[in-house]
Parts: C-alpha cells; sequence; structure tokens
C-alpha cells in the first residue's frame, strides 16, 4: 500500500511544474462512497506544492493560489482510502473536482496506527512499519508473531517449534536482563500485559485468530514509543482486528495440513550402541537387550491439522460491522501435542449525529484447548538406549530397576494427562466525539478489557515409572490462574491546517488508568489412593498442598503529542508520557517520557528537483527518546516476609512450625530507562524501488537487575535493583522493488529484502564492583546445575562460558587430565571454573530475509528467505551425551554421534567445541496460488498450496540452528515442515 | 437529537474529569505480609525464629525446591549443611564425589579456583544466616516490642529466641572464619545499608563469637531442657569447645584449657549419655537418641529439601546398593571414601560400615561410582527396621554435635596440654570403642593414646560427619602434609601448598565489596 503513494508521488512530482506565474483555485467537495455523505476534515492537498486545505463541516474546499498547468491533488481522510485525480487549471479560473473516497479500515489508506491514533506513513517522523495481510506469511500459523517473522528488519521472531508454542520477539535487541524483552503487544487499542498475558502453557497470543487481523504494525525507535512511556524500551506492537468494509461480503477459508519431522537428533544404532558398549562398559553388556528400537521415530508422528474461518461484514450508511468465527485443529509432530482453537469476533462501528458521534465496539473471545507432550518424553527418547524393545513379551513397558535409569518414553505418553484450556476475551467500547462548534476537536474516551481464565490439570498416575520409583503414588496438579485488566483512555485529538503559516498542526493529549489483577490458585495432590478418577477428581491423598497467590498492578497516565509540519516538507513530533507505576514506592513511582523526532522530506525542496528522477522521494528522519522498563514482578520494591509451605516446615519438639522469611529488597526501586537515538531515510529510487535505512542507539541505565551484593548488606546474596547499563547499537535496511509490473506478458514481480545487524554489549553491571564481575546463566543438562552463559560487562548478554579446548588435527584433544585439555586461561596452572571464558553469543550479528511474490494471469507464486549470520548454538544434546560414561551405571544411556569423533570418555560440558556456529539459510515459506471467479454472486475464489520451512541449510549439528532465544539446544521440540492446502472464498 | 448529544458529551467529560481524579497508584499487596504488618501477629516471631533454623535445614520457602533463600547456583545445592558438609569433606582423605557439576571434581582434588560455585554458595550461606539473624535482633529490641505492646510472657520467650538467634549467628561465623579466614563482622548493629562492609580479622570474628557465647548462656534453656532441634546450652558449648578447640589455627593461641572446661561442664550437666546403638545416630529415628546436642532435624512430610540427609543418604547409595535397604527410592552414584581412610578400619572395626560388593578400593576414575568404596552409615530406615514416612526426604536428622565427638575433644584437648584428667580422656575414648564392639575387646591402653591415634579415631568414629577439615588442619595434615589418592589433581596424591588450608574469598565477593583482600595464595 505505501508503494502506491509512493508512486503517486512520484507521479504528482513529475507532473508539478511549480514555476508558473500565473494561478486560478479548486474548489469541490469530498464524499464518502459509502451513501454520498459528505466528509468534514478531510484534508485536500495539490502535490507537489505546500498548497493544503482542509474540508469544511458540508465537506466542501476551496484551493486558492494554484498555478496553472496540470496538477496532482490528493484527498485523505482517516477511514477512508486517499485518492489522488489529475487536474487541469487555468490562470485566473476556477476548476471543480470532486472525490468520492472508499472507507477503509486504517492500514489500507496508507495510515499506520502509532497509538491514540494514527498518522499518514508519509508524514511519520519515527520508525515505523505496518504488515498488512497481503504481507502475512502464509501456511500454518497459529500465532500471530508468526505473521511477521522475516517481514521486518531489526524484529527478530523466535517460535518454539511446538505448534503454538511460546514465541519470543526482540525488536533492535534486549535492553534489560532482568525484566522482560518482550514488546508491549496493543490489541484493538487494549495493551496487553507483559509477554502477552497468561495461558496454560503456550503463547498467550493464541487466542487471536491470524484471519482476524488487520495490521501488526511494529514501533521501533523510541519517538515512536515514546507515546507508550514505560512500558515502551523493548518497541511496541500494535495489532488491529478487520473491520466491515463493504456491503454484505462473506468470506470463508478452509485449509488442511500435514507436517512431519524436519531434523532430529544424531545418535547412535542400535548396533553402534552395542558395539560401544562392549568397548567402554562392558560389565552392561548383560543389560542391553536385543531390540533394535528408533526411539525418536516411535514418539514423533505425522501431524495433521485444519482450520476454518468464516468472515461475515457490512458496511452501511452510517455503520459496518464484522462478525468472525473461527477453528483450528493442529496436532504437533511429538506424540500428544496438539492444540485447538474456537475464535469468535464482533467488531461495529456506528456513527451518529451527523458523524459527530462515532461509537465503535469489538469483542474477541477464544478458547484454546492444548494437549502437551509430557516434558520428559523428547529427551526420553534421546537418552533411551537403542537394544531395548519398547514392550516386554509381558506386554508391559520395558523399564530400567534403576531410577536414574531414562524412563521409558512411550509409557508416559501413554499414562501421563496433561491439558490446558484458556478462555480469553479482549474487547473495548469506544465513543470519538467531533464538537460541532469546534470541528478541529475530537474527544475519544474508551474503555477496554482483557479477562483471562485458565485451567491446567496434569495428572500422573501412581502406575507411571517416575511415580513408582520416587514413591509418590500418583499425583494431579491443577491451576486455575486468572487474570482480569481494564484500560481506560480519555483523549483530545486537534488538527488544523494553519494556512497562514503554511502548516499543519495536530495535538493528542489525554490520560490512561490501566489496573490488572492476576489470582494463582492451585492444588497438588500426591499419594492418590486410586488412579480411576484420572484428573477429574481428587480421591484421598497423601498429600495435599494448596497455593493462592493473587498480585495487582496500576498505571496511570498522562499522555500528549504534536505533530507539526511546515509547508509539508519540515515535519516535527514531540510527545511525552507520563507514568505512574504501582511497581514503586511513593518516592519513585512516577516517571516522565520524553521524545522528539524530525523528519525533512528533502525530495519536496526545489533545488533537489533535478534528482527527482532518481529519487522521486526522499525523507531524512532524526529521532531521541527515553523510554522506560516496568515488566517484572510486583512488590519488589517493599520488604516482604514470604510464608513458607507446609514441606518447608522447621520442627521444634513435637511442633512442626511454618516459617516467615523477610525478602531482600531495594526499596528505592526506580524506573530501568533507555535512551534512544535513531537517525533514517526513507527513499524511492527510480519509479520501482523504495527503501528505508536506519541507524539507531539504545543505551539503557538504570537495569533492573538481580546482582551479587556484598555479604552482610542485605538480607539474601542477589537483590534485585537499578544497576548496570547496557547498550544495542544497529542498522536496518529495508528494500522493496516492483521488478515487473504486468506489462505485456501479464507476469509481475515483486521483490523485498531486508536486512539487519544488531550488536548488544552489557556494559556494567556494577559500577562500584572493583571489577568485571560474572552472572552465570543459561542452564543446561548434564550433571545438576550447571550454566553455560554468562553475564559479563564488555560481551553480549548471554555469551558462552567456555573451556577453550585444545584441538589436534581438526579434533578436539582428549586426556584424562583437564591441563592436556583446555587452555589455562589465567596461567595458574591449574583448570578450574577460573579458566572459563566468554566466547561467541546466541544473538545473530545479521538477519537477513527476502520476499518475493510472482503474479501471471490467475496464478500467484511467493516465497520467503531467511538467514541468520553469526549466530552460535551450544548443542546441548552432543555435550550430554557425547562422552562415553554415560554406558556406565545401573542404565546405559545412548550416545550422540559427536562422541565418534571427540572419543570423549567423561563428559565436557563446558567444552568450546559444543558451541556452534549456527548461521542458516532457510526457505521459510513457498506458496503457489491460483484464483478465480467461477459464476456470478461469488467473487472471488483462491485456491493455494504452502510448504513452510522448505529447506535449511546450515553447518549446524544439531536439530535447530534457531533453538530458541538463548542458543541452547537441549531436547528442543524438532521443527516440522508442514504443507497446507486450502481454499479461500469470497461472496 | 441534539438534546442526546450534549448528554454524551457530558457524560464523556464527566467520565474524563472523573478519571483524571485518580492518580493515586499506589497498592497495597496481597499475598504476601510486609515488614510494616507482619509483627502485628504474635506468632511470627516464632516462625521467624523458625526460619533461622530453617536456614540450616531448607533450602527455600516451598520444600524440597522453590522459593530459594539464595541465588546464583542450583537450589538443591545451596543448602547450607550439602554446602558445609562438601567443604568439610570432599577435599580430604574421607570423601570423593563423583559428578561432574561444575566445580564438584575441584573438591575432590583441592584444586578449587575462586569462582567455584559451592564455595561462594557456602560463603553466601554463613552471611545468609547471619543477615537474618540481625534482621531478627533488629526487630525485637525492646524498644520495638514495647511499642508494639508485647505481652510479658511473650517478651519472656523472645529473650531466649534472642539468644538462640545470636547462637546461630555464632555457628556461621564459626563456619566463616574456620573455612575464609578474615571475613567482614556485621552484626544487628549495622543497619541494611548498600555500603559494603569491612573485612575483620578471623581474632576480631573469634573473639566476637566467644564473647556472644558466653553472653547468650544463660538465656538459653539447659542441656535437653528445651524443645527438640532448638539450640540450649549443651549446644552453645558445644560449639564454644569446637571453636577453642581450634584457637591456634584461627588467632595462634592456645585455649584448649578454655574448650575442656566448656566440655566438662557439658559432660558434668548429665543429659547426654552414648547411644546404646551406634547405628541409631545416623537412622530415621535418631531424634530419640541420648546422645544428639544439637541436630539439623529433618522430616519426609514436614521439612524437605535437596541437600541436608536427604544428600548425604541418596548421594551415598549406588552401584550394588540397594536402595530399599536405605529406605529411600534410589541412590544418586556419588560418595565413596578413598583407600587411605578406609585403611583406618583395618581389623574389623565395627564402625566401619562400608559396602564393598562391586568397589574396588583404589580409584582410578574419580567419576565412576565403583571406584573407592561405598559407606552405607546414613540410612532413612529406623532402628525397628522401618522406612521412613518418604523414601524420598528422609526422616533423619543431621548429627551436628554429640557427645562422642565431645568426649574424642576432650581426650584431645588433655592430650595437647588443655588440662584435665588423663585417666578419664582413656575412659572417653574406650567408651566409644566399647560402644562399637560391643564388649572391651576393641579397647585401648593408655600407650595408645597418642595425637596421631586421636586423628585417625576421629575419622574412624566421625566419618562423614563434616568435621574432617578442620580436624585435620587443626594436627597439620590437610596440605602440605597428608596425601591421599587424588589430592592434588594425580591419582598418587600429593602434598598441596598450605594456602589451600583456607578457601579463596569468592570471586564475586571480591567484586561486590571492594574492602576485601583475597587469602594470600589465591
Amino acid at each position: 500500500m505505501r508503494r502506491r503513494v509512493v508512486l503517486s508521488m512520484i507521479a504528482a512530482l513529475l507532473a508539478a511544474s511549480p514555476l508558473h506565474a500565473q494561478t486560478g483555485q479548486i474548489t469541490g467537495s469530498v464524499s464518502s462512497a459509502d451513501g454520498g455523505r459528505p466528509l468534514p476534515g478531510a484534508t485536500v492537498s495539490v502535490l507537489g506544492s505546500s498548497l493544503r486545505v482542509a474540508t469544511g463541516p458540508d465537506g466542501r474546499y476551496t484551493l486558492r493560489g494554484v498555478s496553472a498547468g496540470p496538477h496532482q491533488v490528493n484527498a485523505t481522510v482517516l477511514g477512508h482510502g486517499p485518492l489522488t485525480q489529475p487536474v487541469n487549471v487555468a490562470a485566473g479560473q476556477s476548476v471543480e473536482l470532486n472525490f468520492v473516497l472508499q472507507p477503509a479500515s486504517v492500514s489500507v489508506q496508507g495510515v499506520v496506527a502509532i497509538g491514540y491514533g494514527g498518522t499518514r506513513l508519509r508524514d511519520r517522523t519515527g520508525s515505523v512499519q505496518a504488515v498488512t495481510p497481503e504481507q502475512f506469511n502464509p501456511g500454518r500459523v497459529v500465532s500471530p508473531e508468526q505473521l511477521i517473522t522475516a517481514k521486518v528488519p531489526g524484529v527478530q521472531v523466535v517460535d518454539s517449534n511446538e505448534p503454538g508454542g511460546g514465541i519470543s520477539i526482540r525488536i533492535r535487541g534486549g535492553t534489560s536482563v532482568s525484566s522482560s524483552n518482550e514488546p508491549l503487544f496493543v490489541v484493538d487499542n487494549v495493551p496487553l500485559p507483559v509477554g502477552g498475558g497468561i495461558s496454560a502453557g503456550r503463547n498467550p497470543l493464541n487466542f487471536l485468530n491470524p484471519q482476524d487481523i488487520e495490521s501488526v504494525t511494529v514501533l521501533k525507535d523510541a519517538s515512536a514509543t515514546a507515546i507508550y512511556g514505560s512500558r515502551g524500551a523493548n518497541g511496541v506492537i500494535i495489532i488491529t482486528t478487520k473491520q466491515g468494509t463493504r456491503g454484505p461480503a462473506v468470506e470463508y477459508t478452509t485449509d488442511v495440513s500435514t507436517s512431519s519431522a524436519d531434523r532430529l537428533p544424531s545418535l547412535l544404532s542400535a548396533s553402534q550402541f552395542r558395539a560401544a558398549v562392549q568397548q567402554y562398559a562392558p560389565e552392561n553388556m548383560g543389560k542391553l537387550g536385543n531390540a533394535a528400537t528408533d526411539w525418536q521415530d516411535a514418539v514423533i508422528r505425522n501431524a495433521i491439522g485444519q482450520e476454518h474461518s468464516l468472515g461475515i461484514s457490512g458496511a452501511g450508511q452510517a455503520a459496518n460491522y464484522r462478525l468472525s468465527l473461527g477453528y483450528l485443529d493442529q496436532q504437533g509432530i511429538v506424540r500428544d501435542s496438539r492444540t485447538k482453537r474456537v475464535t469468535g469476533s464482533l467488531n461495529y462501528n456506528q456513527r451518529l449525529f451527523r458523524d459527530h458521534l462515532n461509537l465503535r465496539g469489538s469483542i474477541l473471545g477464544a478458547r484454546n484447548t492444548d494437549q502437551f507432550t509430557p516434558g520428559g518424553v523428547i529427551g526420553e527418547a534421546t537418552s533411551m538406549a537403542p537394544t531395548q524393545a519398547i514392550t516386554l513379551p509381558s506386554g508391559s513397558y520395558f523399564e530400567w530397576t534403576d531410577p536414574l535409569g531414562t524412563n521409558n518414553p512411550i509409557q508416559e505418553l501413554s499414562l501421563i494427562s496433561d491439558q490446558g484450556t484458556t478462555y480469553r476475551s479482549v474487547g473495548n467500547i469506544e465513543a470519538q466525539y467531533r464538537l460541532p462548534f469546534m470541528e478541529a476537536l475530537t474527544a475519544t474516551v474508551r474503555a477496554g478489557y482483557d479477562l483471562t481464565s485458565v485451567t491446567r490439570t496434569i495428572f500422573q498416575p501412581s502406575t507411571l515409572q517416575s511415580q513408582v520409583e520416587s514413591g509418590t503414588g500418583g499425583s494431579l496438579e491443577r491451576r486455575n490462574p486468572s487474570a482480569t485488566n481494564t484500560v481506560l483512555d480519555a483523549f483530545a485529538h486537534y488538527a488544523k491546517p494553519i494556512t497562514r503559516w503554511d502548516s499543519d498542526i495536530d495535538v493528542t493529549a489525554g490520560y490512561s488508568f490501566e489496573q490488572g489483577r492476576n489470582e494463582f490458585p492451585t492444588f497438588i495432590a500426591q499419594g492418590l489412593s486410586s488412579d480411576l478418577l484420572g484428573p477429574n477428581g481428587v480421591p484421598a491423598a497423601k498429600v495435599q498442598q494448596e497455593f493462592l497467590s493473587i498480585n495487582e498492578n496500576r498505571l496511570i497516565s498522562g499522555f500528549a503529542r504534536m505533530n507539526y509540519s511546515l509547508k509539508d516538507r519540515y515535519l516535527l513530533t514531540l510527545s511525552v508520557r507520563r507514568d505512574g507505576s504501582s511497581r514503586f514506592s511513593p518516592n519513585n513511582q512516577w516517571g516522565t517520557f520524553p521524545a522528539a523526532a524530525f523528519a525533512w522530506r528533502v525530495s519536496e525542496e526545489p533545488f533537489f528537483a533535478k534528482a527527482n528522477k532518481l529519487f522521486p522521494d526522499l525523507k531524512l528522519r532524526a529521532s531521541w527518546g527515553v523510554n522506560g522498563n516496568q515488566s517484572f514482578g510486583d512488590y519488589l520494591y517493599l520488604s516482604n516476609y514470604v510464608i513458607g509451605t507446609n514441606l518447608a516446615q522447621v520442627q521444634f519438639g513435637n511442633d512442626w512450625v511454618s516459617t516467615i522469611r523477610p525478602s531482600a529488597y531495594d526499596p528505592n526501586l526506580r524506573w530501568e530507562q533507555t535512551t534512544s537515538w535513531n537517525l533514517g531515510a526513507d527513499y524511492g529510487l527510480g519509479s520501482r524501488v523504495t527503501g528505508t535505512i536506519d541507524y539507531y542507539v539504545k543505551n539503557t541505565k538504570d537495569l533492573i537487575f538481580t546482582v551479587p551484593v556484598a555479604a552482610g548488606t542485605n538480607l539474601s546474596n542477589y537483590v534485585t535493583t537499578n544497576i548496570g547499563s547496557m547498550r544495542n547499537v544497529g542498522l536496518e535496511l529495508g528494500l522493496n522493488a516492483r521488478v515487473l509490473d504486468g506489462g505485456r506478458h501479464g507476469l509481475s514481480y515483486e521483490a523485498s529484502f531486508n536486512a539487519a545487524t544488531n550488536r548488544n554489549q552489557l556494559l556494567t553491571i556494577n559500577p562500584s564492583a572493583a571489577g568485571s564481575q560474572q552472572i552465570l546463566t543459561g542452564g543446561i543438562s548434564g550433571a545438576v546445575g550447571n550454566n553455560i552463559q554468562v553475564l559479563e560487562p564488555g560481551f553480549p548478554v548471554n555469551s558462552f562460558l567456555v573451556y577453550r579446548q585444545k584441538y589436534s588435527n581438526g579434533k578436539p584433544v582428549y586426556s584424562d587430565n583437564d591441563a592436556d585439555m583446555y587452555v589455562d586461561v589465567n596461567g595458574d596452572g591449574v583448570i578450574n571454573q577460573d579458566d572459563r571464558v566468554p566466547f561467541h553469543s546466541p544473538q545473530p550479528r545479521w538477519i537477513l530475509s527476502h520476499t518475493s511474490n510472482f503474479a501471471w494471469r490467475k496464478a500467484d507464486l511467493g516465497f520467503t528467505l531467511r538467514s541468520y549470520l553469526g549466530n552460535y548454538v551450544y548443542n546441548n544434546v552432543a555435550s550430554n551425551l557425547g562422552h562415553y560414561d554415560a554406558l556406565k551405571g545401573a542404565a546405559p544411556a545412548n550416545l550422540q554421534t559427536s562422541v565418534l569423533t571427540t572419543g570423549f570418555v567423561k563428559p565436557q560440558y563446558f567444552s568450546d567445541y559444543y558451541v556452534e556456529n549456527a548461521s542458516f539459510l532457510r526457505m521459510d515459506n513457498i506458496t503457489l496460488g491460483y484464483t478465480f471467479q467461477p459464476r456470478r454472486g461469488v467473487q472471488r475464489v483462491r485456491v493455494f498450496g504452502t510448504v513452510q520451512n522448505v529447506f535449511t541449510i546450515t553447518g549446524y549439528s544439531g536439530v535447530d540452528p534457531t533453538a530458541g532465544l538463548n542458543g541452547i539446544d537441549n531436547n528442543i521440540y524438532p521443527r516440522s515442515r508442514t504443507l497446507t492446502t486450502g481454499v479461500n472464498v469470497g461472496f | 437529537m441534539y438534546r442526546k448529544a450534549c448528554t454524551t458529551v457530558a457524560a464523556a467529560a464527566l467520565l474524563l474529569v472523573g478519571a483524571a481524579g485518580c492518580t493515586d497508584v499506589t497498592l497495597e499487596p496481597k499475598s504476601t505480609v510486609t515488614g510494616a504488618n507482619v509483627f502485628n501477629d504474635p506468632a511470627s516471631y516464632r516462625e521467624f525464629l523458625a526460619k533461622l533454623y530453617g536456614g540450616l535445614s531448607v533450602s527455600g520457602q516451598q520444600g524440597p525446591a522453590g522459593q530459594g533463600d539464595i541465588s546464583g547456583i542450583d537450589e538443591g545445592f545451596s543448602q547450607y549443611m550439602r554446602l558445609y558438609w562438601e567443604m568439610e569433606e570432599l577435599p580430604t582423605d574421607e570423601a570423593v564425589i563423583a559428578w561432574n557439576d561444575a566445580g564438584s571434581q575441584e573438591l575432590n582434588t583441592q584444586l578449587w579456583g575462586s569462582s567455584n560455585q559451592f564455595l561462594t554458595a557456602m560463603y553466601s550461606r554463613v552471611y545468609y544466616q547471619v543477615g537474618l539473624a540481625n534482621e531478627f535482633l533488629r526487630e525485637t529490641t525492646d524498644a520495638k516490642l514495647s511499642a508494639r505492646g508485647v505481652t510479658p510472657e511473650l517478651a519472656a520467650q523472645i529473650k531466649q529466641y534472642r539468644a538462640e538467634a545470636r547462637f546461630l549467628r555464632a555457628l556461621s561465623y564459626w563456619h566463616g572464619i574456620d573455612l575464609f579466614g578474615d571475613i567482614p563482622l556485621v552484626t544487628d548493629a549495622d543497619e541494611l545499608t548498600a555500603t559494603p562492609p569491612k573485612q575483620a580479622s578471623r581474632a576480631d570474628v573469634y573473639n566476637f563469637i566467644v564473647t556472644e557465647l558466653n553472653a547468650i548462656m544463660p538465656d538459653l534453656a539447659a542441656p535437653r531442657a528445651g524443645e527438640y532441634g532448638r539450640a540450649d546450652q549443651g549446644a552453645a558449648l558445644m560449639l564454644l569447645a569446637k571453636v577453642q578447640m581450634n584457637a591456634q589455627v584461627y588467632v595462634g593461641q592456645n585455649h584448649y584449657s578454655d574448650a575442656r572446661a566448656a566440655l566438662e561442664t557439658l559432660i558434668a550437666s548429665g543429659r547426654y549419655t552414648l547411644d546404646p546403638s551406634f547405628r541409631h545416630l545416623f537412622q530415621a529415628d535418631n531424634n530419640t537418641s541420648p546422645e544428639l546436642i544439637f541436630t539439623v532435624p529433618q522430616d519426609g512430610l514436614h521439612t524437605q529439601s535437596y541437600g541436608n540427609t536427604t544428600f548425604i543418604i541418596h548421594a551415598e547409595v549406588g552401584g550394588g546398593m540397594n536402595a530399599g535397604d536405605f529406605g529411600i527410592e534410589g541412590g544418586w552414584y556419588g560418595l565413596r571414601v578413598r583407600p587411605e581412610v578406609y585403611a583406618l578400619f583395618t581389623g574389623g572395626d565395627p564402625r566401619g560400615l562400608f559396602f564393598t560388593n562391586g568397589q574396588t578400593v583404589s580409584i582410578d576414575n574419580l567419576t565412576d561410582f565403583n571406584q573407592g568404596v561405598a559407606v552405607a552409615k546414613y540410612s532413612n530406615k529406623t532402628s525397628g527396621g522401618a522406612t521412613g514416612s518418604n523414601p524420598a526426604f528422609p526422616d533423619t536428622d543431621y548429627p551436628m554435635f554429640r557427645l562422642g565427638d565431645a568426649y574424642l575433644m576432650y581426650a584431645e584437648c588433655v592430650l595437647r596440654g588443655g588440662g584435665g584428667s588423663q585417666g578419664l580422656a582413656l575412659q572417653y575414648v574406650n567408651d566409644l570403642r566399647t560402644r562399637a564392639w560391643g564388649s572391651t575387646a576393641g579397647n585401648i591402653t593408655a600407650g595408645q593414646l597418642t595425637l596421631d591415634f586421636l586423628r585417625d579415631e576421629r575419622a574412624r568414629e566421625l566419618l562423614w560427619e563434616g568435621t574432617r577439615r578442620t580436624d585435620l588442619i587443626r594436627f597439620g595434615d590437610y596440605t602440605s602434609a597428608g596425601v591421599w589418592q587424588w589430592k592434588g589433581g594425580v591419582k598418587s596424591g600429593k602434598a598441596t601448598e598450605s594456602f589451600r588450608n583456607l578457601y579463596p574469598l569468592p570471586s564475586a565477593e571480591l567484586l561486590a565489596n571492594p574492602n576485601l583482600k583475597q587469602n594470600a595464595g589465591y
């Protein structure tokens, strides 16, 4: 859509000829195609000049002083698509030019949502990008974040491969360590809680049906996000749902999909395993069994899925609506994982009192039913000895007699029940009133809510091997978290051209009140007298534990934003938000977050005229702003006494006393502050290419950071306080090219390229510390409590902390003596924990992506490629199972094939050998469609087929080079390749 | 129509004004108790005191894990007695551990660095106890109690609570100077502040401990007169003796006579007798033993953690041992003894509760559980043979101080010139051997009672009771003298540098507190 605007601008620029001395005038009306009602407040401008005017209450306008000759005239108004028409003005004459605008929802008109209003793309001063349905990723998309993977430079979307599984988003790198780094999500004007809210265990945003989404807008720089103040530091993602735009219309989409595993861990075969045991643990030969079982294959399946989506919409004289229903059922490729969703949504918009009052309401509702693979199954399928059969001749499942042995994953799949249900509704109602006596002023009041109710039930019968081993005797755990969030916004918007100064000004100012309440009741019953009730009831239980915790938070804000544009060429945005948060003590609870941005449309300058052919559009942008981050726990500034449970009691005589514990705290806790700079340019190159460049620096100080404190100064060894600083520096490039535009052969081809790099560096942890502190992070499996990553000043967050392995002939050296294997970094003659050093990080140096779209007659073909360069992954499956000692002990475990190269006998968890370069090139999706009109009454039919995760080229040896955000590949859910075929019908 | 519009505008304006009027952001917590109101409930004092004891027995507020007390380490690893036991046993001839948890093997060989996670967590645990005790003392001053209108009965109880808090603080300070040397001395006179404390000398802290123990003695319950699990005068006397007995190491002064005097008072109380059954001291019902002076109670249903005896009993079981025989659900394949200590039991000392089947004596591979003789000393079976209340979390209480140890300490003080009776010293040693053998068959003669004998006898009587490192340092056989397998990182073992008598101050602590000076050698 942006392209259309740019093109019309180009056309206008070429047509404009500002040198004529004599002038005439243009007059006319602007009305809506929807019933022909007049549109007051629309902006009518002569492209290529500074002439602009707003329509009056009757929708009429007059532009005076228009130079004689041909012009392109543009009319825009919120709620309708823009229109540009040619006109020929004769000197001294008046010419009539009327505009009939099509009603449209926000994104279709080149207007992007920026929070408490929208802006024309053309006028934006900050770094903002909207992604619309035609750009969305196709195929089986369960979560809305996946729609924009690889579509916006600087936005990293990391999924968990599980259908509907948790997703992390990093916009321009993370700015925090202990607080959340997820962006703020705003759905239909309702800000969601940190991370999107609560759920039964999968992505909380799954309540949204991607088919209902009209646009996903990403606010990246501080000037754009400052209007969200204390929550803007990690960017803002505004999701807007579809509205009715035209007469009664029905749209139905259905598809079916089948998924298979892409790559699985590389393990020894049964015969290799037997040979290894013979050589390294001959005492265990008698335990091996005679089977050749592929445990991976036993827990992996071809998964199927289906989706149905029905949208009914309509638009009339004074109202429009859209009603939708959706159904999704998607299995995961690991047995027992599945997600089902039923969604309904209603958007209604009513205009009253000659369009002075606009009432809007939207309600989204969903029920997500999730089935989870029991936690251990994937790892057990990796480490279970391949020489054991799944079932014994007796029909019972094979299990090792020793509790340390791997449990049979098939038994777990058959016995454990782990289900979750999430009900969620998000809605808001809005009244927008344009004052009859002051048309430029609009007052808006809206109230929104976000309600979630979750049930997660995990039942493990007493016959389950792990229950037998622990003596627990069956357990039932049921968690019922619920969340209620409400928001009230009241703001006024004033917009008026100041013709005397050839300027436009618009001001938004308002007040916002948000309150949230979460309740977390849980009960756990263990030692069940019977398994008969399963997850549905509690028989007599030996141990019963109940938990209830309630927390509340509140955010009260005042905000203001002013856009000023001079000669349609110099654009200035100033914004400020003042937030008060319940998460801080009364001394620190208010914070102010200012921002400023300036943009210069160079291509409008007379002196640039000669370059206009090459650069029909060029805008330079600069912005500065301060954002906050308060996404962490409530009440941390208070001295809390935590009451112990009845499993942590202390014996006094014959009494067991529950304990109370004062927690470490910092009463002076305050906001985390990120100050950002952004320099950018939007440009059109020739007639077919548009692009953006952005360079940014984000400095975060007063990190809310849980750090070690000097012993004796607080009530624990770590305290959450404001300390330390971090920097992100990055460059983003976006390029869109209309390579072929139909032409003689009817073939059109559009291509887009994105590239982004971000360098994250932790600058300080404790500035008053005597040296460079290290905080270990990144827990791995293999032994207990081992951490592979570190927070250390001067290095990216979560850099790997490893021994420098010595290599010989390309192979790691192995020896009983650590000194032969590893470099003695500190030269003290001893290899110990002090010799581990930071080494690479999981964050990619570059994220590249490319999208191609071909259309030829009724057929279309599109694909998306994505690449990371310079990201590193720790292969935990290899480090945990890549040593021959795993064959020893009571229950030999299968080995990862790296052991054949390394020959490691003892585990070497901290060798840099396992930190692998995981750069990759992946075709995320390819889709082929065919659109036709079978008969009258049917507007269109599109049949399509999509393959997701077509191929991945990488040197990484594990399951998936996008192994989560933290770069630790520890029996992660395997990635699936999915084929989806479907049909979309519009009536 | 117009009137309606007006109404709407008015309503909207009212909403605006009403909403804008709400600017109060503060919300009081719902499900946690704050410092401001916690002592509105008089039971809080007892519950806070319980937490001071809980700092020794559990790792957090949830049990067995969750809401951990300290951070930066796996919560199970962070349990006080587990860390202390590892610090005292793993670097010595008494024990090795098979695991590959970061830093574990460094403890086997004495080759730790200052970032070792176990010694770092031990240091944190010491100051966690100190910090909680200080907070308790600050919250229970006479001024605060009277301001809160505490009843005289409760005030009298709180007086005893305060003495116990000071005992627990002294106990941890003793661990602190024993393991780390010169450390900061932070008391209830210091407020919580962001300013790092100054380093005190080992002597300063030593004097503080001795002064404190003497000061609180009258406020504590008489030996075995109070509730089980709580520190009484017996515990304080034993701690005093332990500290003074090592004064030569800590402050270069001879206080054997003071230690001997404390032990005499303790024994003379007559409230403790040797348990007829040696095994009973380490079993699930050991809370009934008349020999125990101070324990860290654990209970399968009420007091759960992955440390304390849960750790010792699980970690000692593996290989061919039947977990059910120990009252647990499965072993963790961790701990064995080194051959040098195993050799001390030759000749059939009945206290050698070993498991040899499938185990080698010599250790080629530290991480192989089958190498090194296994130990069957601690158990979750009761003396009657029943399994404890929960096979995953034993009922066995950690026997921190017991009369048997006091007897050997007395004998050693006498031999080191601390006065007392030579005859009584021999009698005490033989009392223990008679209990072990069930007869006088194992008794020794006065001529056999030497310091070298006592060093070895302590290993035989107190194997794996968390006292070995301190003992060896007192005898001068821990680093530059004394050789056992894998000491110094070589299989045959070698002497290590004497600076390793102290652990290094944790590197994280040195960074967080620039006032600290690292121990020599590190």
